[in-house]
């Protein structure tokens, strides 16, 4: 069953999508994560312009993370301080990656830049999640007992200016530092189309020193708006947003989130994180493939342009 | 919906019998001939009066679509062409979409990677262009009709470049933007022959891909004795997208703060509803 993209111009098959949206759905109700990460390169190897799979996978977070949010509000798991300091450098950033989109797009780069980042990002995930799993694994068979360490250490970063209190996080640091964050991930997010909530998550809990429990809730917050706002701009700006292609992606997800939660309460973490790993080093292996192998043509056409 | 609203009386007119009889004596490049106005000799009288007697058509051409609609379903379209000629003779049928600027990217290996390194820019690329006759086409185009009728290879080597480069690389990239276009399908290199029944029934297929850019394309049809045009025929097929995909795409287009701001609240609903409702399953 095939259906035509408005804003791809293009036909694609709606079961794919569907099915694209539901793993999306489904890693996202494992690992609390949005599976945006995984859904553009998918998009991309399925043959959507990588510009229209960024844009498009951008609103298809937003329903995303409203649909996390409005359980963790309700029970009480953001950090409302936290998340509007977040908030104004992740708006900065995601302002300012869509104009490097923009810019990327223009002098006809934008194609490799998405692929390379996707490579360096999702392989440094993948690596990390691996031996990460495969040391608790091999820990757990000899002390089952393991102490954990500590919550969060003080790094050097703690004495930077503009501290805040963020009562909820139990934290006194500096505003500049989740300012900084959220920038980052504004970038990460206009640019690869991702909400960075397998960035922003570790990145709380390790750099900022947040309590776990507020963190998947905070990120959801951010990223929300953040998603918002690259949708709008890439809408504005690039006209790449095909709304027809990001809802059947949610309606794929919406079914696929429950099915992840489910399995996720069935098997054990290490093993899920493991089979994570795997899942994303694939696809950044096929990405780098395809950077590396020889084209079936060296040329490509840009952006048709009807003049007056 | 205006140019919507255009193009649908342009369908409708170019349906009519009168208008696919309409000769036209001039050069290609001319954009489209006035359709529906009967022969040259009579433009101002009524069609159904005419002031001589008509002489039997030479050439009757039709298609077995009007216009192409790219609805939310749309998967590329195969368009029949087919008609009458007075033998002898030999039938060429051009077809030519809309013409653009166009921008050819290449890419080079750079550490190992492949990256675009090169670009250049051509002016007055059809966004289609197909070409069948009922003869092997060099032998026709060789005995003279080659100033009118163009191969692609000639069309394209007509194709204006955005700024100066060494010739011989220009070369490479001219090509390279037809391996593309042919490539998605825009260039079909083969549409097969012009089939001939009873030496005076003609058909083709005119293959369309799913991606296709819209506007007004050309189909022109040519009936040649002896290496000499004797007589042609102008039909413009609309390409436009209509219904649904049409209505977003035109908003998109037009109102990108206001289509931005409807996709936020299309994933907000979604996003919100189907979560509630899925976790109560």
């Amino acid at each position: 069953m095939e259906i035509y993209l408005p804003i791809a111009e293009q036909s694609i098959n709606v079961l794919v999508l569907l099915g694209l949206g539901g793993a999306a759905g489904l890693l996202a109700g494992m690992f609390g994560v949005g599976g945006g990460f995984l859904a553009t390169p998918l998009l991309i190897f399925a043959g959507i312009p990588p510009t229209v799979a960024v844009a498009s996978q951008a609103n298809q977070v937003i329903a995303n993370s409203v649909s996390s949010l409005q359980v963790q509000w309700r029970r009480g798991l953001v950090d409302l301080r936290m998340g509007l300091v977040l908030l104004l450098g992740g708006m900065l950033g995601s302002s300012a990656g869509v104009s490097l989109f923009t810019y990327l797009k223009r002098i006809g780069q934008i194609d490799f830049v998405i692929a390379v980042l996707y490579v360096v990002m999702l392989s440094t995930i993948g690596g990390l999640m691996m031996v990460e799993s495969l040391r608790t694994y091999l820990q757990r068979r000899r002390h089952p007992e393991a102490p954990r360490g500590k919550l969060h250490q003080h790094y050097l970063v703690h004495r930077l200016p503009f501290k805040l209190r963020f009562y909820k996080s139990k934290l006194y640091i500096s505003a500049l530092l989740p300012i900084g964050l959220g920038f980052a991930i504004g970038i990460l997010s206009a640019v690869l189309g991702v909400g960075g909530g397998f960035v922003l998550v570790p990145a709380m809990i390790y750099l900022l020193g947040m309590p776990t429990t507020v963190v998947i809730g905070t990120s959801n917050f951010q990223i929300l708006f953040v998603a918002a706002n690259v949708t709008f701009l890439q809408a504005v700006t690039n006209g790449t947003v095909d709304v027809v292609l990001a809802l059947l992606l949610i309606l794929g997800g919406v079914v696929g989130a429950p099915i992840g939660a489910r399995l996720a309460a069935k098997l054990p973490g290490v093993v899920l994180r493991g089979l994570m790993a795997v899942l994303i080093l694939a696809v950044a292996a096929e990405l780098l493939v395809e950077l590396l192998r020889t084209p079936g043509s060296v040329y490509s056409l840009g952006s048709r342009e009807v003049l007056p | 919906m205006r140019p919507a609203a255009f193009l649908l009386v342009v369908g409708l007119a170019v349906a009519g019998p009168a208008s696919a009889q309409a000769p036209f004596p001039e050069a290609p490049g001319a954009a489209l001939p006035a359709p529906g106005l009967g022969g040259p000799t009579d433009a101002g009288a009524p069609p159904s009066v005419p002031v001589t007697p008509p002489a039997p058509p030479d050439l009757v051409v039709d298609l077995s679509l009007a216009r192409v609609s790219i609805t939310s379903a749309f998967q590329g379209e195969n368009i029949l062409l087919f008609g009458m000629f007075d033998p002898p003779g030999e039938v060429v049928v051009v077809v030519v979409g809309p013409p653009a600027r166009e921008t050819v990217l290449r890419k080079e290996r750079f550490l190992g990677l492949w990256l675009t390194t090169g670009r250049q820019a051509f002016d007055d690329v059809p966004a289609y262009y197909a070409i069948a006759a009922s003869q092997p086409l060099q032998r026709l185009l060789a005995r003279g009709a080659g100033g009118e009728i163009l191969s692609l290879e000639d069309r394209m080597a007509s194709v204006r470049s955005v700024g100066q480069r060494e010739s011989e690389d220009m070369t490479r990239f001219r090509l390279g933007l037809i391996e593309v276009k042919r490539h998605q399908g825009l260039y079909p290199a083969a549409i097969g022959q012009v089939t001939v029944q009873a030496s005076r029934l003609f058909r083709v297929d005119l293959p369309f891909p799913s991606r296709l850019p819209e506007g007004v394309y050309d189909v022109r049809t040519y009936l040649l004795r002896e290496g000499q045009i004797v007589a042609a025929v102008s039909r413009p097929l609309p390409v436009s997208k209509v219904g649904f995909s049409a209505r977003l795409a035109n908003w998109a287009n037009r109102e990108g703060e206001l289509y931005g701001v409807g996709a936020i609240f299309m994933a907000l609903l979604f996003g919100w509803f189907g979560g509630a409702v899925l976790r109560r399953i």
